[in-house]
């Protein structure tokens, strides 16, 4: 029996390491390398063909930290996230709270209002120019006809509010979801109790609902945040970055410098910086997920 | 499905609770039904406002359909975009499910199987600008630019760790008893894996590839970074489109609606385990 468990023992643990390894190999070779090689190339001028062309040490970390358009990429895209992520969730949130509560016809809302979820960016900024555009966009027209004219695509707080607009619409459906299937894992007598107790239905929803579905919705939040800092196929699809430079999110003006302006080094120093900042977000992130996986 | 809490409610509460989620609906609905609308255009109807309603208020017609189908570069595309995430999706299900397996199973020496999943977590969330300048240096050096190759390796490092974590989520739900009992008959470690641990983890399989499906084909940054012509995915032609034809009802209409109604249609079908999946399995639904 002890030599059989030893002969067992010894199959599992070549048995589980032959599992895990190519996955783990894998993982090291192309992300782990990868960032230790754009530390490396933040520290020189890198040009193709010719490879490292010149060691420049903190040089592209001081340009850019003296550089406005930088902060300025850095300060809309701060924006962006601080004014699209609390809608989403208030109003993912609370038309979760609605369908669960049982609106009439509730089981069918769920796949359309959750269809933008898998919509493709590139493809909703194209069309969000023909939905903004002063020469006959949907909405601009309909705003049109009310008597209100902004000039959505030619002014850089109109596009980044049109971006941040088309940005609900996709996201608000992923707040949604998490909200739904966390609202409808808790019983109904637990509502139908709370109910009971309750003077009005606003008590539930603050008292009952949202303190339960709380833990979830600080993943959503914090993932939403995460996916926010990286946006970059809607913004970028629907202003090109304009006019000028003023509607570039961060990963759209990073997306330039390296592939457009093919300036390496200075693009690595921008990735490098940029994960020390949002670092601060997947701290948290992390905090929570070794709570919620066991 | 009408409880306590819908009946008891008084009915100035209900209509606004029906209006507001009507007016979700139409919000939703709209930029659909603008790119339908769009697509079935002429040129010169586009123009024309008030022109909303087909067949009312306009005659529907399919010239930008055939002139978009009839591109062969728009063909290319399509193909592009559906090799790469079919061959990502493969590859990925391949090296990740059987991680996933054993991270979810067994414990591990040095590190904890839960700190393992955390550390491929970590490469999920983090910003892929960060790696931008490697990824397109490395595949510049090997020759990789605008390959399909070269697209698979870049989306199958993305979506690894993915399906790693979510697969492990899934995998524990399966329960020890059943993989004892087939222990006791005498089938081997990988016996249990295959024949047993993976039938019943199908629905989350199945959900787990839609979505690294789903992000293949709408991945924008390294596709027009890494792709040109050869290998163009649909956001590359898109972002090309955008740029050459400038604002262009029709081309937009009809590139929108190819290039959102794969993952879109699909997704009506995965609906069980999309929340779990898109949350790493933080969401048990």
């Amino acid at each position: 029996m002890e030599v059989n468990e030893l002969v067992q023992s010894k199959a599992e643990r070549g048995f589980k390491y032959a599992l895990l390894a190519p996955a783990v190999i894998w993982i090291v070779a192309l992300t782990f390398f990868p960032i230790l090689a754009a530390i490396r190339f933040s520290f020189a001028n890198y040009a193709l063909g010719e490879g490292i062309t010149a060691w420049v040490g903190f040089d592209n970390y001081a340009r850019l930290l003296t550089d406005g358009s930088f902060w300025y990429a850095l300060f809309i895209t701060l924006i962006f996230v601080l004014v699209t992520v609390p809608i989403e969730v208030c109003v993912g949130f609370v038309l979760a709270w609605m369908i669960t509560i049982g609106v009439p016809g509730n089981k069918y809302f769920r796949p359309i209002l959750t269809a933008p979820l898998f919509t493709m960016e590139v493809a909703i900024g194209y069309l969000g120019v023909t939905l903004f555009t002063d020469q006959g966009g949907l909405y601009s027209t309909i705003l049109g006809a009310l008597g209100i004219h902004i000039d959505w695509l030619s002014t850089a707080s109109g596009g980044l509010t049109a971006a941040m607009i088309l940005d609900i619409w996709i996201w608000t459906p992923f707040v949604f979801l998490m909200s739904l299937a966390t609202l409808s894992a808790i019983p109904n007598e637990i509502f139908d109790a709370a109910m009971l107790e309750a003077s009005s239905h606003w008590q539930v929803f603050r008292h009952v609902a949202i303190p339960l579905a709380w833990p979830v919705l600080t993943i959503a939040i914090l993932l939403r945040v995460l996916e926010g800092f990286k946006a970059f196929g809607l913004p970028y699809a629907l202003t090109s970055g304009g006019p000028g430079t003023s509607t570039q999110l961060f990963s759209v003006m990073a997306d330039l410098t390296t592939i457009q302006f093919t300036d390496f080094g200075r693009g690595s120093a921008m990735g490098i910086l940029y994960l020390i900042m949002v670092s601060i977000v997947i701290t948290f992130f992390f905090k929570q997920m070794r709570k919620r996986i066991n | 499905m009408e409880n306590l809490l819908w009946r008891n409610s008084k009915w100035a509460s209900k209509l606004v609770v029906m209006v507001i989620v009507c007016l979700a609906l139409c919000w939703v609905a709209i930029p659909f039904l603008w790119a339908i609308v769009n697509s079935i255009k002429s040129h010169t109807d586009v123009f024309k406002s008030g022109a909303i309603i087909p067949f009312l208020q306009f005659t529907p017609t399919l010239d930008s359909w055939k002139e978009v189908l009839g591109d062969p570069q728009s063909l290319n595309c399509l193909f592009s975009s559906t090799l790469v995430g079919v061959g990502t999706t493969v590859l990925v299900l391949l090296i990740g499910t059987p991680a996933a397996y054993s991270l979810a199973r067994f414990e591990f020496k040095r590190m904890k199987s839960k700190d393992i999943t955390l550390w491929f977590l970590s490469q999920r969330v983090m910003p892929p600008v960060v790696v931008l300048s490697p990824f397109y240096i490395l595949l510049a050096e090997v020759g990789l630019i605008d390959t399909w190759t070269g697209l698979i390796l870049l989306y199958s490092t993305f979506n690894l760790a993915f399906c790693v974590v979510i697969m492990r989520d899934i995998f524990r739900d399966v329960s020890k008893e059943v993989e004892e009992a087939a222990r006791m008959e005498g089938a081997s470690l990988w016996q249990i894996f295959w024949m047993i641990a993976l039938p019943l983890s199908l629905d989350g399989l199945i959900v787990t590839a839609f979505i690294v499906f789903a992000f293949c084909w709408n991945e924008a940054l390294f596709a027009s970074a890494v792709t040109s012509q050869h290998a163009a995915t649909m956001p590359t032609l898109i972002l090309a489109s955008r740029s050459t034809r400038g604002v262009d009802f029709n081309s937009a209409g009809v590139n929108t609606i190819l290039a959102i109604a794969p993952p879109v249609i699909l997704s009506f079908f995965v609906q069980r385990y999309l929340a779990r999946g898109l949350s790493f399995g933080a969401v048990k639904g």
